[in-house]
């Protein structure tokens, strides 16, 4: 009982795919891929003739419908290209392009300048554009009048502050020299007692994190600026005092951050 | 876009304007230029509908009459490769009826000038009016290239042309 709906539901199917494919391959041909002749389309007529009495649905009479559209666009390329073929124009896709591939530039450019006729541009003030750069002129505020407003974006003046506070704040020079000279001294120190390079865990690691970080911002300068190398040795980080310090940062210089745990 | 179009002519010099252009044409074929009556082409919906074209929707340019030859294209700041892949651009796209896949022309031109100059010269010519690129990547000739370019003339010395 179910087999001839069976079979008309397959036959549906197939003509919708059919019909999909006939749209696929027009579109393909609009879009210049190929050449308009290669579809037949007589046959996608027939194709349509053949599956219009099993549409029932709305789509499926939209598909219908659609498809003879993408036909029609088939056929009026076919006419436009039979036109082409036979204008003086024509010529074969194939032949041109073997062409370009085998001339020289020069010859190329050359064909190119015996058609090629540049247009002509004259460009000048006419009296409309002065009107408009004139009234443009007097609406333009004073120049004085254009940076006020700029003043909004402007931040916070630069200030002054003493020497005290820059001291405090660790940032005058000569504080901050004593600072890293009395690091090095103490790396020195460690380095004479143990006579092998030292831990850098060790050598930064303070009382407090606070002070741990500190040490670690300075030994970051020691190592810098050439009071010091750091090396790595498997998991091991060590530092390693020089004698004769050039307190220039070298150019080749890398930067090698490192992390500091609240553990540390 | 230069030129001006047929009603805005009509607008300034009357009805009577193509008598007024034939006769500037007449003076500025001394100084080796003329005026050209440009087309537009319609659009794909005016096309299928068959909506006959405004009248006076035709735009004119003036261009030189004449033609230049290699050293005088050097001096208005053509190089002679990116001429060459103009005239190759065009020639391919009248062989295609006046369109072609934008990676078709690409692949023609990188041929002959390398991958990624030919991908430069297509952008460059699209930019310059030479080339149309619509969304679906499909090349065509441009206003630029219908007003300038005798593609006649193009089509049958590149026929004739010996390799």
């Amino acid at each position: 009982m179910n087999r001839p709906a069976t079979r008309s539901r397959a036959n549906l199917a197939k003509g919708r795919k059919e019909l999909q494919e006939l749209i696929h391959t027009c579109d393909a041909i609009e879009q210049r891929k190929f050449n308009p002749f290669f579809l037949d389309v007589k046959l996608g007529v027939e194709t349509l003739r053949e599956y219009f009495p099993h549409w029932r649905k709305l789509e499926d009479h939209c598909l219908d419908a659609h498809t003879i559209n993408k036909l029609s666009e088939v056929v009026r390329l076919q006419n436009t290209q039979l036109k082409f073929q036979s204008s003086a124009l024509y010529a074969d896709p194939e032949f041109v392009a073997k062409k370009i591939e085998r001339m020289s530039e020069k010859r190329l450019s050359e064909v190119f300048l015996q058609g090629w006729h540049p247009l002509a541009e004259l460009e000048q003030l006419t009296p409309e554009a002065l009107t408009l750069a004139l009234e443009y002129w007097n609406v333009l505020l004073p120049i004085q009048e254009r940076w006020k407003r700029r003043e909004y974006a402007v931040g916070k003046s630069p200030g002054t502050t003493s020497t005290e506070t820059l001291t405090d704040l660790g940032i005058r020079g000569e504080e901050f020299s004593k600072q890293l000279r009395a690091m090095w001294n103490s790396l020195r120190a460690m380095y004479d007692r143990e006579r092998k390079p030292v831990d850098y865990w060790r050598f930064v690691g303070g009382e407090s994190y606070q002070e741990t970080v500190r040490r670690a911002y300075l030994a970051s300068f020691l190592i810098t600026y050439g009071y010091a190398r750091l090396h790595v040795e498997g998991d091991q980080m060590l530092l390693t005092p020089l004698d004769e310090p050039t307190e220039k940062a070298s150019a080749g210089a890398v930067s090698f951050p490192i992390p500091i745990p609240k553990s540390k | 876009m230069p030129g001006a179009k047929g009603w805005e002519l009509k607008l300034k010099l009357g009805r009577n304007y193509e008598q007024v252009l034939e006769q500037l044409n007449g003076l500025l074929s001394e100084l080796d230029l003329e005026i050209m009556k440009v087309e537009e082409l319609p659009s794909r919906e005016t096309e299928k509908q068959a909506i006959p074209r405004a009248v006076d929707e035709a735009r004119y340019v003036v261009r030189l009459k004449g033609t230049l030859g290699s050293k005088e294209a050097k001096m208005i700041g053509w190089r002679i490769d990116n001429l060459a892949a103009l005239g190759a651009s065009i020639a391919y796209l009248v062989s295609k009826q006046g369109k072609a896949p934008r990676e078709d022309l690409e692949k023609i031109l990188a041929h002959k000038f390398g991958r990624w100059k030919a991908v430069t010269l297509v952008d460059t010519f699209i930019r310059s009016g030479y080339l149309d690129e619509d969304d679906a990547g499909t090349t065509a000739l441009g206003w630029r290239t219908r007003s300038e370019v005798d593609l006649r003339s193009l089509m049958t010395k590149m026929a004739e042309a010996k390799v």
